[in-house]
């Protein structure tokens, strides 16, 4: 029932970190319910997965068909049936994808019907990892209402740390009751490994772990190839399992 | 008892989802069909606890396989109406979610059902100990059923031909729901879900009003309130009804002065002028009033363009929203449209002279049909000039009530200029910017002046500009 958020600038591979997390879990018999809450979506690319339809299409359903329902339908037991119809079910997993934002008019009730519908969702799953644009849309939203620690991935990049910076006081801003704030370092060189520690520090960030650059990763990522394919023993996941020690999970 | 079933009963088995990989047998759902149907019968007709199955048994039925099913439950006892059929039925859902192993979602026709893996291992064989749980449940919970039996259907030719016939019970039900108005029922909703952002918002929510932003029915907030009393969806007793044309109760009007924090304590639920509904900001459409052709215009978020008044909609949803009573404004949310009380206090559809078109149509069926075409759209008209001639060319029911040439010279009446739109002030909203202050002898077209009275005012304006008429 633990929830992660992982979150990053975009390009600094927060995704293929969330890929690699997933299936290490997976691989350590663990029942994960991966969440694409990222509008960009590509955590089902990256898992070698496709999904056909998102959270929001099945919000959008509801708000284009409430006023030709059954009057005392029950909604929420109807939204809940199309959130389950969509989560693509993987051995070891299930993925959801958030899908488009809210659009104009009015989500209150329709949001907090799924509020609800997540609450029970999550409660399934020993593990839920949430792929978050850096923006934290969907958290700010409280569609999951309990997430309890937040992944800030950065590359080698200051910009990228200060984004993991911003996170923190976005986080603080929008009053998410977040326990522990992790960051890893990914596509870290020899050549830059030192400043980044050195950048780390000063900006009093809880490294939790440094992925390597990995020359396997990066040829799947540039042919588009699911992760999944990733040797075991390759540099970047070796760094994940540890991770996941360090973490607990 | 748990001995009688190779299965735990508990609440706590709610929400427990069955996965694919603890997936036995799938029913019903997207990929299959099914039903779910409660039937008041006679009281000889039942066999108590009587158990039929039509087509194969869990036991006949291959790991991972997807079956039709079909619940019927025939109930009776002394208590027993018609109407409850429904209301029973729904609970087939939170009883079957009690059964450990077992994942009823959804409703009616759309049921779907999980047995997993555990079940199995557990030593279910049939559906039968799966009827008889939940037969059990409902007795015991539902104390004035009698008598119950189950018939289940596994057989896709009889789950289809049964459908069939359930779907025709399904819409005579709907038929009865919407002929439900707001003296037929008890209880009221309020709703608290725009507080946050318009905390003096009352919304209150009827079978002849839903809410401001479209998405909460009646039935909607008994459904929440049912399972979370203290959520933001809760019952509102509706006690004396003091104005049975405007809909005023006294109930209503406690609950305004508790959720508006003493801001209002008299709210109308079927009118437009005198203590209107509260908008809050999240209504689809908001209506205004234009004194010059004593009618009323409504525009929706999804128009662009400008109403009559020569304002869009986001203009004049700035200045309606918060949570105010104000006056000459009116956030609804579409189905109020199709309300037989639609703004009945104040001439319902025979007041209201403009929509846009999309509108329009959207509700046209619930329109009256005398008055249907004597509703412009944008496409007839694009300013007050030519909606008061287009109003007189088609006999709107309005135009008798203008007052005549000479009244008119009498009450000199200013025009309002729909291009100095202020906001009001926090705390206020009494009379809203756009609206001249002889509004009423506008409305009754008698020209006989104004009584303003104002208690308790606190008032600051900013400021006024008073322009010559050109």
């Amino acid at each position: 029932m633990r929830v992660i958020a992982i979150t990053g600038k975009g390009g600094t591979g927060k995704t293929a970190i969330a890929a690699m997390l997933i299936r290490s879990l997976v691989s350590k018999k663990m029942t994960i319910l991966a969440v694409d809450a990222d509008p960009d979506t590509n955590l089902p690319e990256a898992l070698g997965d496709t999904v056909e339809e998102t959270v929001g299409d099945q919000r959008e359903f509801m708000l284009r068909e409430r006023d030709n329902l059954p009057p005392d339908v029950d909604k929420e037991r109807m939204l809940e049936s199309k959130i389950y119809s969509i989560l693509a079910e993987r051995h070891g997993y299930d993925l959801l994808v958030m899908g488009r934002p809210d659009g104009p008019g009015c989500y209150c009730y329709t949001n907090n019907l799924l509020r609800g519908i997540m609450d029970r969702i999550v409660k399934n799953y020993d593990l839920t990892i949430i792929d978050t644009a850096a923006g934290l849309e969907h958290l700010s939203r409280r569609i999951i209402r309990d997430v309890d620690e937040l992944i800030v991935v950065t590359d080698g990049s200051k910009r990228g740390l200060q984004t993991a910076q911003r996170i923190r006081e976005l986080v603080d801003e929008i009053g998410l009751n977040i326990s522990h704030m992790h960051v890893i370092l990914n596509k870290v060189t020899p050549q830059n490994r030192d400043r980044l520690i050195e950048l780390v520090k000063q900006l009093e960030l809880d490294l939790v772990g440094m992925v390597p650059y990995d020359e396997d990763l990066a040829s799947l990522d540039l042919e588009g190839i699911s992760l999944m394919e990733l040797p075991e023993n390759s540099l970047a996941q070796v760094e994940i399992d540890k991770i996941i020690m360090k973490l607990g999970m | 008892m748990a001995d009688e079933y190779p299965f735990e009963i508990s609440p706590m088995f709610e929400g427990e989802r069955v996965r694919k990989d603890d997936l036995y047998i799938e029913f019903a759902g997207p990929k299959s069909k099914g039903f779910e149907l409660v039937r008041v019968a006679e009281e000889n007709e039942i066999e108590d606890d009587g158990f039929t199955l039509i087509g194969p048994d869990i036991s006949e039925m291959e790991e991972g396989s997807l079956y039709p099913l079909g619940m019927i439950y025939r109930i009776s006892g002394a208590l027993v109406e018609p109407d409850l059929e429904a209301i029973v039925e729904r609970r087939n859902h939170d009883f079957q979610n009690y059964i450990q192993g077992m994942m009823h979602l959804n409703q009616r026709y759309d049921v779907w059902l999980r047995i997993s893996k555990d079940m199995i291992a557990n030593g279910l064989e049939s559906l039968e100990p799966i009827a008889k749980a939940t037969m059990m449940l409902f007795k015991n919970e539902l104390s004035f059923i009698e008598k119950i039996e189950a018939v289940y259907i596994t057989d896709l030719e009889k789950v289809e031909e049964e459908l069939t016939k359930a779907m025709e019970i399904y819409a005579a039900r709907d038929e009865r729901t919407k002929n439900l108005h707001d003296e037929d029922v008890d209880n009221f909703y309020g709703c608290t879900l725009c507080q946050s952002f318009a905390p003096t918002s009352v919304c209150v929510i009827t079978p002849d009003r839903i809410a401001l932003c479209g998405a909460i029915n009646w039935f909607d907030g008994r459904a929440a309130a049912k399972v979370d009393p203290e959520g933001p969806q809760f019952a509102i007793e509706k006690g004396e009804c003091l104005d049975v044309i405007g809909g005023e109760y006294t109930g209503v009007n406690e609950v305004a002065l508790k959720m508006s924090g003493g801001e209002y304590n008299k709210i109308k639920l079927h009118s437009f002028f005198e203590y209107p509904h509260t908008s809050c900001g999240c209504f689809e459409v908001v209506g205004f009033f234009m004194p010059e052709v004593d009618g009323i215009g409504w525009v929706d978020r999804d128009y662009t363009g400008l109403a009559p008044n020569g304002l869009a909609f986001s203009t004049m949803a700035g200045q309606t929203g918060g949570g105010k009573q104000v006056m000459g404004f009116l956030g609804v949310g579409i189905n109020y449209f199709r309300s037989p009380k639609f703004i009945q206090a104040d001439g319902g559809w025979n007041r209201t002279v403009w929509m846009p078109k999309d509108l329009k149509n959207k509700v046209l069926s619930d329109i009256p049909s005398s008055i249907a075409d004597k509703v412009a759209t944008q496409d007839d008209v694009d300013d007050l000039d030519k909606l008061k001639q287009f109003l007189i060319d088609k006999e709107h029911p309005v135009v008798e009530k203008w007052p005549s040439k000479e009244e008119e010279e009498k009450s000199k009446p200013t025009e309002a200029k729909a291009d100095e739109v202020g906001q009001v002030a926090p705390g206020q909203g009494v009379f809203a910017p756009t609206m001249p202050l002889d509004i009423p002898s506008m409305i009754g077209g008698g020209g006989e002046g104004i009584k303003v009275t104002l208690k308790n005012a606190k008032i600051t304006i900013d400021k006024i500009i008073i322009t010559n008429k050109k």
